[in-house]
């Protein structure tokens, strides 16, 4: 298995409840579209749920990084439970603890806090997609 | 089905990543619970049915539902009805949409004003749907407006309902059934229910409580008299705290 030349695929919880929900969901497009769209690959956390074949073989079949939005870290139990490997899991709580100068508000529409949340969670994924593709850039190992 | 408090219906939106409709589902889903029918919607994450508890995948039998989908494959419908109930309606916007003159939907982050106005006709059919399902007349004015949610941190102690993240508040139980500790889904309506009516402690009762339980949660045939003794007994505690004079 040559990890090296696949995507990273990248799972968000995108929660509808709270504002840390909307925060994993901003971070993960961020990675996927903005910074590492070459080396990533988003995939919807409904498909995993329903049990979509294509979908489950995606992410049995890579390194997968999760970004939850609360303790019950649903985007990490449901890679799991489709047996995926999760090479890295990131809590939006833990990010909030490491960046508290950022208030998030909002679920439909992120605020300025929000954002820049989720921009510094992007750059920390990043940094161990960066580690996982054999990128070379990244900044801590997974 | 007993009338137990639960006059809300529950939203479910497969918020879908990779399409722009699985956005316009997350805005829909938002718009009606924030804004248009804050106080007859709950919610709850879709993947809490199989990564939560009990209290979660109960929420389509405890909640009348409505499943709002972006795309054929009509995830949040079939996962409801699979881990949960069946949704009592479901709401597809790319079916809802044929037809309309909107342009092409983009944007599976940020929409453009094909999906924003999308967002609101799929909104505006699930407030209407939630109307329908509550039997309250169509095209009611908007609610109230909720504040956005602010950040704050967890709360350490375990909750006496089974919230999700998004707080939909099924109130459960935790009952000593055969030495082991079972959790009940709507227990503490179904005795405050029974209370209400007048209904005093004894085994007549217990087999009533018993048969409404079971709406609500899986008890096996062999198990049923030790579920009956259970709730005997906690409905008796339960009682007499009721009566005690405040």
């Amino acid at each position: 298995m040559n990890d090296r030349k696949r995507k990273v695929v990248v799972v968000p919880c995108s929660g509808i409840g709270k504002t840390y929900g909307s925060v994993s969901r901003e971070a993960a497009y961020e990675v996927t579209e903005d910074l590492r769209p070459a080396d990533t690959q988003l995939v919807a956390l409904s498909l995993l749920v329903l049990g979509d074949e294509e979908t489950r073989a995606a992410v049995a079949d890579s390194l997968v990084v999760t970004i939850d939005g609360c303790k019950l870290a649903c985007a990490t139990k449901m890679v799991q439970e489709s047996g995926g490997t999760v090479a890295r899991n990131f809590a939006v709580l833990d990010a909030f603890r490491r960046h508290r100068e950022f208030k998030p508000q909002g679920i439909a529409e992120l605020n300025e806090g929000g954002q820049k949340l989720a921009h510094a969670l992007a750059e920390e994924v990043t940094a161990v997609v960066d580690n996982l593709s054999g990128n070379g850039g990244g900044k801590e190992n997974a | 089905m007993p009338d137990l408090p639960k006059k809300k219906v529950g939203i479910i939106a497969c918020s879908g990543e990779e399409l722009p409709e699985g956005n316009v589902t997350r805005l829909a889903a938002l718009k009606v619970l924030e804004q248009l029918r804050p106080a007859d919607t709950v919610t709850i994450c879709l993947p809490l049915f199989l990564a939560g508890g009990e209290g979660d995948r109960a929420f389509a039998r405890f909640y009348p539902t409505v499943a709002v989908d972006g795309c054929d494959k009509r995830c949040a419908a079939r996962a409801t009805e699979m881990y949960s109930g069946k949704p009592a309606a479901s709401v597809v916007v790319s079916d809802l949409l044929t037809g309309d003159e909107l342009g092409q939907i983009e944007g599976s982050r940020t929409l453009n004003e094909a999906g924003r106005k999308a967002a609101e006709i799929t909104a505006e059919r699930v407030a209407s749907l939630v109307d329908e399902l509550l039997g309250k007349p169509a095209g009611r004015p908007v609610e109230a407006v909720v504040e956005p949610a602010e950040a704050s941190e967890p709360e350490g102690e375990e909750a006496v309902v089974a919230t999700c993240s998004c707080g939909s508040g099924i109130p459960v139980q935790k009952v000593a059934v055969n030495g082991r500790a079972v959790t009940l889904i709507a227990l503490p309506a179904i005795f405050q229910q029974f209370h209400q009516a007048g209904k005093a402690p004894g085994d007549g009762t217990a087999h009533e409580l018993l048969e409404v339980v079971k709406i609500y949660n899986p008890i096996p045939d062999e198990e049923e008299e030790a579920y009956r003794e259970a709730l005997e007994r906690e409905y008796a505690a339960f009682y007499e705290k009721q009566e005690v004079p405040a």
